[in-house]
């Protein structure tokens, strides 16, 4: 319960408590006895050939673990993973972050790392697909990509030999992010998955779960196919350059949201806050369930936020679990 | 799928694949390639081909009959792609299948544009000019980690496309094309392909864009063919230039061909280099004669190819008393040689490989194979092309590469050893290597010379000779480290990929003919109609079981173990005379028999060396008998011996049986022996004692011959044998009441329903291939691999790819699962740098040497280590259903080279290791390199995982083996 601040009455209270005992009686024990904090040793069996993992080290020929954690072992390898950390990057992991900074050549952004994360002007595609190297114009115009404050969706590089920590845009549904709401939840609480797109056709809406813990809530964009865009668009470019501005005002015009969707994203973003606070993981199947249970208590989208509901998703979440391990068992 | 061809005669072909018109495709002028061998006063490139125009060019395939990647053709692709592209701020890059090849591109664009860099693994220079020319698995591992090159890049060159059909490395460029980024365009350079249009349908799919073909089969320099016969003397013109078979002088080859005495015969499988290389006693090798006759004729430069490395040097110390070059020439060679050696060190240049090369080179004659240090194949090459080398050896790896023709190429050997067995050359082959002969401006006509040392018949001389290029087929082939980097990122899919491999592109095109093909058969087997078709049926069913039953018994009766001692000379046997044709079976419960005379059995010797540990019971025996039989010859002069009845006319001969074999031809052993004679040779003996067997069988004419009993005489108690004798005579009373075997058409009847019966199973095969080939390929051996990778850990269950999965993404240099179990294991952890990278060595190592000593102590126990986990490894995959040979995927593993590699580690001299191991140099040093290539991939890996000691201990092993002559730059840079 540590962590969690809502105002409960008692008997919320209690229901709450309840339904955490019961999750807490239903998770695997086997890792319970080897969490470790800093400078406890690790026992190692084995003891030859041991690979000290990250969060480890070697004092007086012991492996000791230089983070509070959990010590996890793969073959010999021995390392320790934190528990309430920030984001710890992995090539290829998706995220979403916010551009604090327009350098030469570069975004900076934030994305709850210990350091900023730079996206190079050369990481991503140009807004008009063509493929060529970056100029000196394409830099005075990196504010017409990202400006400061912007939010962005990227994958993760790798980090360079400098130390940096490198994002990338493959293709063109990573970019800026348009038309919803950015929430940030601990980043332990996402976990990684095969994908991290998600659409949620039956409202309307993006979700994109970053492995930061930055998760974002937007209104859906159809993803064009680059190519057939492409072609469109050249020729396009060559019959109607005249008419471009116009074609733009309309587009504006069709940029407007309608107000079902922004309730639809309001609505699944209180799911996030609401799973966040009960310190539950984020997964997509679990949002839509949360979103599902309010819409099917008729609850306002504010109410989501009240503690009733939070205890009410923690009862269900508890039920779902004993079902589940019924099942198994 | 619209196709326009323009065709202009003899010179170009071109062909434009297209995708369905609702996309708005660019005009089909765009150009794009350029057949390499066409001369510079062809007014060439062709006005109507432009490439680059706009930026609506496109991907296309050159095929071209000699050198693909000749000079004037990467060069003028370069000429027309670069200038617009730096103007556009765009990159070309031009990918090449091998690293000593990019190279030498690199040297060669160099000199033409200044703007050019160069990646392979070894080297980088230059990373920002606007031409990049790299490898193209390093091209791959671009795509794959996302470089930012891949946005920037405007042009993508693949030269020697027919790499493709590489059964190892070919799928790597399935990848790079599937991968490729769309907006980008493409120029493909191919040797001659005769489906290069498939391959042009392919990319437009799988790219999106039109792809042209452009192609040309004229040579500017013909070709002329000749065939020395071994130790014959003299040349025949077999091909002439205008691409004409001359029988008559094939066949005078032929006969001018000394045949073989008994001894050499018996050697004939490949042991032919006896005769080739020291001749009969006292005379000059026939490979002496050969390059003294090039030489007084002026046929030189010659390159002659053979097909391994020590042959290559073994033939060139042929040539030990002949030399070829002036004084003049000497000094130069001299200059140029030492110039080049100058970078080695002084040890180095002691190496004897070195020391004996020289005065070889001298005299005008060079060696080039794998085996050489890369230095010296480099001058060599340098050498050649600058003409002070006037007869070369070689293998076959010196037909690809750069422009460096020869007058003359001599094929020293018609047949080549395919890791298996000798087979003759493909026409391919031949085409790729014939390639060399005839330098384009100085050469009228360029000569191929054939060594034939065995008969050959005429249609395969005029396959090899003659035959088309070798299709360019997919050798797509699934890998753990591509699933891995597939599944790592969130738009990677790898059934995405398979879907848009060529393999699978093929595999649905072959679909439709199928469907025809199947239609066809099922119409023809329709119109077949037949009475009263359910009892034939019926009976036919019978006969079937009566035959198996039949031939169960026999298989009992005549296993070695009851028949062999019932095989003594002389005994009457009654055999199964050849059918006359075999396609028809005859369908009587009776056959046509005849009779004979056993006069020996042995056994047959089984290739696998485990013969011996055999058991006298499993062995396979052949029985020799004595028997009428017709005699013919066909017209390709091979005898056809029919086995026919005894009274009808033929010649008493002595044919071998098998006796454990499916069409099984004795039939039964009679009890009678009779006595015959030791020496059959003579005819007149063969004709009594068959005059004998006549005697005989009239004698028992009544009665019949009196057979051995299985039972009784035979001793065979199994109760198979008494189970299938019941049911025999079952069966046979079944046939007499069966009413419909009294039907005077019975035979033709049944034969038709046969054909129909046959046509039905065709058509179920196809139908079953075309079942699979819809499906999507390999899908079930990706089915299976995925589960190995959860298995082992490396993915979760919902493909999510773990710790251990993202070391093995870092390895594509070597077995990425042994090799990440190995690790994860902590087996590198407490040993020294220097054993590591000495058990690494086994990764990197696939030759097999005979007679390699084992490694001292330490290193055997890494060695049995290593073994282990790759048989885990191994296991594991085949538990999971991956077709897998646990033995053999772990002896892949050789530890032949550990002590070197340790000895190198330790800080040896290169010619203390030589002293080593019985290894050629160039293959060691290929395979440090390589081995240093590993160690940066696990570098990254332990990076990844946050062992920094085990990283340091990588990069110490790095330092500790990349120094002096392994790593010793390229001169071309």
């Amino acid at each position: 319960m540590r962590g969690i601040q809502l105002s409960l009455n008692q008997t919320q209270k209690l229901r709450l408590q309840r339904a955490l005992e019961q999750l807490e009686s239903l998770s695997s024990k086997a890792n319970s006895n080897a969490s470790v904090t800093i400078a406890d040793t690790i026992p190692v069996n084995y003891e030859d050939g041991v690979l000290k993992g990250h969060g480890t080290s070697e004092l007086d020929g012991e492996v000791v673990a230089t983070m509070c954690g959990v010590v996890e072992r793969v073959n010999k390898l021995v390392y320790v993973r934190a528990l309430r950390a920030r984001y710890k990057p992995e090539i290829g992991d998706i995220i979403v972050g916010r551009v604090i900074e327009v350098a030469p050549k570069r975004w900076r952004l934030e994305i709850n790392f210990s350091q900023d994360a730079v996206l190079m002007l050369s990481s991503m595609n140009l807004p008009d697909g063509i493929q060529r190297r970056r100029t000196a114009v394409d830099e005075l115009n990196m504010r017409s990509i990202f400006e400061e404050n912007d939010v962005i969706c990227a994958e993760v590089r790798g980090f360079q030999h400098d130390g940096s920590l490198h994002l990338q845009a493959r293709s063109q549904k990573y970019g800026k992010l348009e038309r919803g709401q950015l929430l940030t939840v601990p980043p332990y609480l996402v976990k990684r998955r095969k994908q991290h797109f998600h659409n949620l056709e039956q409202y309307g809406i993006d979700l994109i779960l970053g492995c930061n813990g930055f998760i974002w809530v937007g209104e859906h964009i159809e993803a064009k196919d680059p190519m057939v865009e492409d072609q469109v668009n050249k020729s396009e470019q060559q019959n109607t350059k005249s008419s471009k501005n116009f074609t733009r005002l309309e587009e504006q015009e069709q940029t407007y949201t309608p107000p079902e969707t922004r309730q639809n994203i309001c609505r699944t973003a209180n799911a996030v806050r609401v799973l966040s606070t009960l310190g539950f993981n984020i997964t997509v199947e679990v949002i839509t369930e949360t979103v599902e249970l309010s819409s099917s208590l008729n609850l306002d989208i504010h109410e989501m936020l009240g503690s009733e509901f939070c205890v009410l998703v923690a009862e269900r979440e508890a039920e779902r679990r004993r079902l589940l391990t019924k099942k198994k068992g | 799928m619209e196709v326009e061809v323009t065709q202009r005669p003899t010179v170009l072909t071109r062909t434009l694949s297209c995708l369905p018109q609702h996309i708005h495709w660019p005009p089909p002028i765009a150009l794009t390639l350029i057949p390499s061998s066409l001369p510079h006063y062809l007014p060439w490139p062709p006005v109507d081909i432009k490439p680059c125009e706009e930026d609506d060019s496109c991907s296309a395939i050159s095929s071209t009959p000699s050198r693909s990647s000749f000079f004037p053709q990467a060069l003028w692709v370069l000429e027309n792609c670069l200038p617009p592209s730096q103007q556009k701020k765009q990159r070309v890059i031009y990918t090449s299948p091998i690293k000593a090849l990019s190279n030498q591109k690199y040297r060669e664009f160099k000199e033409e544009f200044s703007d050019v860099g160069l990646m392979t693994g070894d080297v980088t220079i230059e990373p920002n000019a606007s031409c990049l020319v790299m490898t193209t698995e390093i091209w791959r591992s671009m795509q794959y980690k996302g470089s930012e090159i891949i946005r920037e890049v405007a042009w993508i060159i693949f030269d020697e496309v027919h790499y493709m059909r590489d059964r190892e490395r070919g799928v790597v460029w399935e990848e790079s094309i599937v991968m490729a980024p769309k907006n980008s365009r493409f120029v493909f350079l191919s040797a001659t392909v005769p489906n290069a249009k498939e391959f042009a349908d392919w990319v437009a799919k799988v790219q999106h864009q039109p792809c042209h073909i452009v192609y040309t089969d004229y040579r500017p320099t013909p070709l002329q063919h000749y065939i020395f016969p071994s130790r014959g003397d003299g040349l025949y013109l077999v091909v002439d230039e205008k691409g004409k078979f001359r029988e008559d002088s094939f066949q005078k080859a032929l006969n001018a061909l000394v045949p073989a005495g008994e001894n050499d015969k018996k050697r004939e499988n490949g042991k032919w280099q006896k005769g080739l290389v020291m001749g009969r006693a006292g005379e000059e090798s026939d490979i002496f004669k050969m390059v003294k006759m090039i030489i007084q004729r002026q046929y030189d430069p010659v390159i002659l190819f053979s097909f391994s490395k020590r042959e290559c040097e073994f033939l060139a110390m042929q040539m030990a008393k002949m030399d070829l070059n002036e004084d003049d020439e000497k000094v130069n060679i001299e200059t140029i040689f030492w110039s080049a050696m100058d970078m080695l060190s002084d040890d180095d240049k002691k190496l004897p490989q070195v020391s004996n090369m020289l005065p070889l080179l001298k005299r005008g004659i060079g060696v080039h194979h794998s085996g050489l240090l890369p230095i010296l194949k480099e001058v060599i090459e340098i050498l050649f092309q600058e003409g002070l080398i006037k007869c070369l050896f070689a293998t076959e790896t010196f037909s690809i590469g750069l422009n460096m023709p020869a007058k003359t190429v001599v094929f020293t050997n018609v047949r080549k050893f395919d890791g298996d067995k000798f087979r003759w050359l493909s026409s391919g082959e031949y085409i790729q290597m014939s390639g060399r002969a005839g330098r384009r401006g100085i050469d009228e006509r360029g000569i191929c010379i054939l060594m034939v040392d065995e008969k050959l018949e005429p249609s395969t001389a005029k396959m090899m000779l003659k035959g088309s290029a070798d299709c360019l087929n997919s050798a797509f082939h699934l890998s753990y480290n591509m699933l891995l980097n597939q599944l790592r990122c969130e738009d990677g899919d790898p059934e995405n990929l398979l879907r848009n491999s060529f393999y699978q592109f093929q595999a649905d095109r072959a679909i439709p003919d199928l469907e025809k093909q199947a239609k066809n058969l099922e119409e023809e087997r329709d119109s077949i109609i037949i009475e009263e078709e359910d009892s034939l049926e019926n009976y036919y069913t019978l006969l079937q079981q009566y035959k198996s039953l039949k031939k169960d018994v026999r298989d009992i009766v005549f296993s070695p173990r009851y028949c062999l001692p019932f095989l003594q000379p002389g005994r009457l046997v009654c055999i199964q005379c050849t059918k006359s044709d075999e396609n028809s079976p005859s369908f009587s419960t009776e056959d046509q028999v005849t009779w004979g005379v056993i006069i020996n059995f042995e056994r047959v010797k089984s290739l696998s060396e485990d013969d011996a540990s055999r058991k006298p019971e499993d062995a396979n025996y052949t029985v020799d008998v004595l028997t009428r039989c017709a005699v013919s010859k066909n017209e390709v002069g091979k005898k056809t011996i029919q086995i026919v009845p005894y009274k009808q006319q033929g010649e008493p001969v002595v044919v071998s049986v098998p006796i454990t074999q499916a069409n099984f031809l004795i039939l039964f052993l009679s009890s009678v022996r009779l006595i015959i004679s030791k020496d059959l040779l003579p005819l007149e003996t063969r004709e009594n004692t068959l005059k004998k067997v006549s005697e005989v069988l009239s004698r028992f004419a009544k009665e019949g011959m009196p057979l051995l009993d299985p039972e009784e005489d035979m001793k065979i108690q199994s109760s198979s044998y008494k189970k299938a004798v019941r049911r025999i005579e079952a069966l046979e009373s079944l046939f007499e009441k069966h009413e419909i075997a009294k039907s005077p058409l019975i035979q033709q009847k049944l034969k038709v329903l046969h054909m129909k019966k046959e046509l039905t199973s065709k058509i179920k095969s196809i139908k079953r291939t075309m079942r699979t080939s819809t499906a999507l390929a390999f899908k079930d051996e990706l089915k299976a691999r995925k589960r190995v990778l959860r298995r082992l850990g490396y993915v979760t269950s919902d493909d999510v790819v773990e710790l251990k999965g993202k070391v093995a993404c870092e390895i594509s240099s070597a077995d990425e699962l042994t090799l990440t179990e190995l690790m994860f294991n902590g087996v590198f952890k407490d040993i020294k740098v220097e054993e590591m990278v000495s058990l690494l060595s086994c990764f990197v190592w696939q030759e097999k040497l005979p007679d390699a000593p084992k490694p001292r102590d330490e290193l055997e126990l890494l060695f049995t280590q290593l073994q282990d986990t790759a048989r885990r490894v191994a296991k594991v995959q085949l538990e999971c259903k991956v077709q897998i040979d646990v033995e053999s995927f772990v002896s892949s593993f050789r530890p032949d080279i550990m002590e070197a590699v340790y000895a190198w580690a330790k800080g040896s001299k290169f010619y203390e290791i030589m002293e080593i191991t019985q290894v050629f140099e160039g293959s060691l040093i290929r395979a440090i390199r390589r081995l240093e290539e590993v160690l940066q991939q696990l570098i990254q890996a332990a990076k990844s995982i946050g062992e920094t000691e085990l990283e340091s201990k990588f990069e110490d092993a790095v330092s500790k083996i990349k120094r002096d002559i392994v790593f010793a730059a390229s001169l071309y840079l």
